[in-house]
Protein backbone atom coordinates (compact mmCIF):
# COMPACT_ATOMS: atom_id res chain seq x y z
CA UNK A 1 0.00 0.00 0.00
CA UNK A 2 1.26 3.49 -0.86
CA UNK A 3 1.61 6.19 1.78
CA UNK A 4 -0.30 9.48 1.43
CA UNK A 5 1.84 12.48 0.58
CA UNK A 6 1.11 14.30 3.83
CA UNK A 7 2.80 14.55 7.24
CA UNK A 8 0.42 14.75 10.19
CA UNK A 9 3.33 15.59 12.46
CA UNK A 10 4.16 18.72 10.42
CA UNK A 11 0.54 19.86 10.75
CA UNK A 12 0.51 19.13 14.51
CA UNK A 13 3.74 21.12 14.90
CA UNK A 14 2.03 24.22 13.45
CA UNK A 15 -0.48 24.20 16.35
CA UNK A 16 0.47 26.21 19.47
CA UNK A 17 1.74 23.88 22.22
CA UNK A 18 -0.73 25.20 24.80
CA UNK A 19 -3.69 24.38 22.51
CA UNK A 20 -2.36 20.82 21.96
CA UNK A 21 -1.92 20.43 25.71
CA UNK A 22 -5.46 21.74 26.31
CA UNK A 23 -6.84 19.04 24.00
CA UNK A 24 -4.65 16.35 25.56
CA UNK A 25 -6.07 17.26 28.99
CA UNK A 26 -9.67 17.30 27.68
CA UNK A 27 -9.23 13.81 26.22
CA UNK A 28 -7.59 12.57 29.43
CA UNK A 29 -10.50 13.89 31.53
CA UNK A 30 -13.07 12.37 29.17
CA UNK A 31 -11.26 9.03 29.36
CA UNK A 32 -11.21 9.19 33.17
CA UNK A 33 -14.93 9.99 33.19
CA UNK A 34 -15.72 7.10 30.82
CA UNK A 35 -13.71 4.77 33.08
CA UNK A 36 -15.55 5.91 36.23
CA UNK A 37 -18.95 5.56 34.51
CA UNK A 38 -18.06 2.02 33.43
CA UNK A 39 -16.78 1.17 36.89
CA UNK A 40 -20.11 2.38 38.37
CA UNK A 41 -22.08 0.53 35.64
CA UNK A 42 -23.69 3.71 34.32
CA UNK A 43 -24.60 4.32 30.70
CA UNK A 44 -24.92 7.85 29.33
CA UNK A 45 -28.67 8.10 30.01
CA UNK A 46 -28.41 6.76 33.57
CA UNK A 47 -25.48 9.06 34.32
CA UNK A 48 -27.37 12.08 32.95
CA UNK A 49 -30.42 11.22 35.08
CA UNK A 50 -28.32 10.73 38.20
CA UNK A 51 -26.81 14.20 37.75
CA UNK A 52 -29.98 15.94 36.54
CA UNK A 53 -28.33 16.71 33.20
CA UNK A 54 -29.38 16.14 29.60
CA UNK A 55 -27.72 13.20 27.76
CA UNK A 56 -26.23 15.57 25.16
CA UNK A 57 -24.27 17.26 27.95
CA UNK A 58 -22.70 13.88 28.81
CA UNK A 59 -21.96 13.38 25.07
CA UNK A 60 -20.04 16.67 25.14
CA UNK A 61 -18.09 15.67 28.27
CA UNK A 62 -17.12 12.32 26.74
CA UNK A 63 -16.14 13.76 23.34
CA UNK A 64 -12.69 14.90 24.43
CA UNK A 65 -13.53 18.41 23.22
CA UNK A 66 -15.18 19.87 26.32
CA UNK A 67 -13.52 22.65 28.32
CA UNK A 68 -14.34 21.53 31.89
CA UNK A 69 -14.74 24.17 34.58
CA UNK A 70 -13.40 23.62 38.09
CA UNK A 71 -16.98 23.56 39.36
CA UNK A 72 -17.93 20.71 36.96
CA UNK A 73 -14.79 18.78 37.92
CA UNK A 74 -15.60 19.26 41.62
CA UNK A 75 -19.19 18.08 41.07
CA UNK A 76 -18.01 14.96 39.16
CA UNK A 77 -15.33 14.19 41.72
CA UNK A 78 -17.92 14.44 44.51
CA UNK A 79 -20.42 12.25 42.61
CA UNK A 80 -17.91 9.44 42.08
CA UNK A 81 -16.10 9.91 45.39
CA UNK A 82 -12.87 9.77 43.41
CA UNK A 83 -10.59 12.37 41.89
CA UNK A 84 -11.02 13.28 38.24
CA UNK A 85 -7.65 15.03 38.03
CA UNK A 86 -4.66 14.99 40.37
CA UNK A 87 -3.04 18.31 41.26
CA UNK B 1 -17.09 5.07 -12.72
CA UNK B 2 -13.82 6.15 -10.97
CA UNK B 3 -10.99 4.15 -9.55
CA UNK B 4 -10.06 4.77 -5.91
CA UNK B 5 -6.93 3.75 -4.01
CA UNK B 6 -6.56 3.38 -0.24
CA UNK B 7 -3.47 5.17 1.15
CA UNK B 8 -1.81 4.96 4.56
CA UNK B 9 -1.63 8.30 6.44
CA UNK B 10 -0.23 7.31 9.82
CA UNK B 11 0.20 4.16 11.84
CA UNK B 12 0.29 4.34 15.65
CA UNK B 13 -0.17 1.83 18.45
CA UNK B 14 -3.77 2.89 19.12
CA UNK B 15 -4.95 3.85 15.64
CA UNK B 16 -4.06 3.41 11.98
CA UNK B 17 -5.25 6.23 9.74
CA UNK B 18 -5.89 5.96 6.02
CA UNK B 19 -7.34 8.15 3.30
CA UNK B 20 -8.68 7.49 -0.19
CA UNK B 21 -7.51 8.94 -3.50
CA UNK B 22 -9.36 8.97 -6.81
CA UNK B 23 -6.78 7.94 -9.41
CA UNK B 24 -7.91 10.84 -11.61
CA UNK B 25 -6.94 13.32 -8.83
CA UNK B 26 -3.50 14.54 -7.81
CA UNK B 27 -4.37 14.65 -4.11
CA UNK B 28 -6.04 12.28 -1.70
CA UNK B 29 -9.36 13.35 -0.11
CA UNK B 30 -7.71 14.23 3.21
CA UNK B 31 -4.92 16.20 1.47
CA UNK B 32 -7.62 18.25 -0.29
CA UNK B 33 -9.19 19.06 3.10
CA UNK B 34 -5.83 20.11 4.54
CA UNK B 35 -4.94 22.18 1.45
CA UNK B 36 -8.23 24.11 1.70
CA UNK B 37 -7.93 25.23 5.31
CA UNK B 38 -4.29 25.03 6.45
CA UNK B 39 -3.56 28.63 5.32
CA UNK B 40 -7.08 30.06 5.64
CA UNK B 41 -6.85 32.91 8.16
CA UNK B 42 -10.54 32.81 9.08
CA UNK B 43 -11.02 29.04 9.28
CA UNK B 44 -7.56 28.00 10.49
CA UNK B 45 -8.62 27.95 14.19
CA UNK B 46 -11.42 25.48 13.36
CA UNK B 47 -9.04 23.46 11.16
CA UNK B 48 -6.42 23.35 13.91
CA UNK B 49 -9.05 22.25 16.44
CA UNK B 50 -9.94 19.29 14.21
CA UNK B 51 -6.25 18.44 13.82
CA UNK B 52 -5.79 18.55 17.62
CA UNK B 53 -8.55 15.95 17.89
CA UNK B 54 -6.90 13.86 15.15
CA UNK B 55 -3.65 13.97 17.15
CA UNK B 56 -5.40 12.71 20.29
CA UNK B 57 -7.29 10.02 18.35
CA UNK B 58 -3.94 8.71 17.12
CA UNK B 59 -2.89 8.33 20.77
CA UNK B 60 -6.20 7.19 22.28
CA UNK B 61 -7.84 5.24 19.46
CA UNK B 62 -10.82 6.03 17.22
CA UNK B 63 -13.36 5.54 20.01
CA UNK B 64 -17.00 6.12 19.08
CA UNK B 65 -17.54 8.87 21.63
CA UNK B 66 -14.85 11.09 20.02
CA UNK B 67 -16.98 11.44 16.85
CA UNK B 68 -20.23 12.90 15.64
CA UNK B 69 -22.41 10.19 14.11
CA UNK B 70 -23.25 11.03 10.47
CA UNK B 71 -24.35 9.05 7.43
CA UNK B 72 -26.96 6.32 7.81
CA UNK B 73 -27.57 3.64 10.43
CA UNK B 74 -25.93 0.94 8.28
CA UNK B 75 -22.67 2.74 7.50
CA UNK B 76 -19.59 3.84 9.44
CA UNK B 77 -19.50 7.52 8.43
CA UNK B 78 -18.62 9.86 11.28
CA UNK B 79 -17.49 13.48 11.49
CA UNK B 80 -15.21 15.71 13.51
CA UNK B 81 -15.69 17.70 15.60
CA UNK B 82 -18.50 16.72 18.01
CA UNK B 83 -18.91 20.26 19.32
CA UNK B 84 -19.88 23.40 17.39
CA UNK B 85 -17.51 24.33 14.56
CA UNK B 86 -17.55 26.08 11.20
CA UNK B 87 -15.92 22.98 9.62
CA UNK B 88 -16.67 19.28 9.29
CA UNK B 89 -14.19 16.52 8.44
CA UNK B 90 -15.89 13.28 7.35
CA UNK B 91 -14.32 9.89 8.12
CA UNK B 92 -15.06 6.19 8.13
CA UNK B 93 -14.62 4.67 11.61
CA UNK B 94 -14.22 0.99 10.81
CA UNK B 95 -13.00 -0.15 14.25
CA UNK B 96 -11.68 1.49 17.44
CA UNK B 97 -8.25 1.36 15.75
CA UNK B 98 -8.97 1.98 12.05
CA UNK B 99 -10.00 5.38 10.71
CA UNK B 100 -10.26 6.47 7.07
CA UNK B 101 -9.96 10.27 6.78
CA UNK B 102 -12.06 11.77 4.00
CA UNK B 103 -12.71 15.32 2.85
CA UNK B 104 -14.69 18.05 4.55
CA UNK B 105 -15.74 21.65 4.22
CA UNK B 106 -17.51 24.58 5.78
CA UNK B 107 -20.77 23.58 7.45
CA UNK B 108 -23.36 25.97 5.97
CA UNK B 109 -26.55 23.99 6.43
CA UNK B 110 -28.20 22.23 9.36
CA UNK B 111 -27.60 18.75 7.92
CA UNK B 112 -25.05 17.47 5.38
CA UNK B 113 -27.93 16.31 3.13
CA UNK B 114 -28.90 19.94 2.52
CA UNK B 115 -25.44 20.76 1.08
CA UNK B 116 -24.40 19.11 -2.20
CA UNK B 117 -20.67 19.40 -1.44
CA UNK B 118 -20.90 17.83 2.01
CA UNK B 119 -23.32 15.18 0.81
CA UNK B 120 -20.83 14.30 -1.96
CA UNK B 121 -18.05 13.71 0.59
CA UNK B 122 -20.31 11.52 2.71
CA UNK B 123 -21.51 9.55 -0.32
CA UNK B 124 -17.92 8.94 -1.50
CA UNK B 125 -17.16 7.37 1.89
CA UNK B 126 -20.40 5.37 1.92
CA UNK B 127 -19.66 3.97 -1.57
CA UNK B 128 -16.08 3.15 -0.63
CA UNK B 129 -17.19 1.31 2.51
CA UNK B 130 -19.68 -0.78 0.53
CA UNK B 131 -16.93 -1.77 -1.94
CA UNK B 132 -14.45 -2.49 0.83
CA UNK B 133 -16.95 -4.81 2.53
CA UNK B 134 -17.69 -6.56 -0.77
CA UNK B 135 -13.96 -7.19 -1.28
CA UNK B 136 -13.60 -8.45 2.30
CA UNK B 137 -16.45 -10.93 1.68
CA UNK B 138 -14.79 -11.98 -1.60
CA UNK B 139 -11.53 -12.61 0.27
CA UNK B 140 -9.60 -9.93 -1.69
CA UNK B 141 -9.12 -7.58 1.29
CA UNK B 142 -8.39 -8.38 4.92
CA UNK B 143 -9.33 -6.12 7.82
CA UNK B 144 -7.61 -6.94 11.11
CA UNK B 145 -8.22 -5.16 14.43
CA UNK B 146 -5.93 -2.29 13.41
CA UNK B 147 -5.05 -2.67 9.73
CA UNK B 148 -6.55 -2.92 6.28
CA UNK B 149 -4.48 -5.26 4.14
CA UNK B 150 -4.87 -4.53 0.43
CA UNK B 151 -3.01 -3.25 -2.61
CA UNK B 152 -5.98 -3.21 -4.93
CA UNK B 153 -7.87 -0.25 -6.39
CA UNK B 154 -11.66 0.04 -6.11
CA UNK B 155 -14.17 1.02 -8.81
CA UNK B 156 -16.50 3.54 -7.20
Amino acid sequence: MRTANISLQEIFNEIPDEKREETRLSFAISNRLAFLMQERGLNKKQFAEALGKRPNEITRWLSGEHNFTISTLAMLSTFFGKSIINV
Amino acid sequence: MSEVELLLVNSGESCTMYTIQFLSDEQSEFEKFVAKFRQDAELNPDFQAIMRFVEQILSNGALERYFRREGKMNDSVVALPVLKSKLRLYCLRLTDKILILGNGDVKRSRTYEEDNTLQGYVMDLQKFERLLKQEVRAGNVEITEKEILTDKTFDV
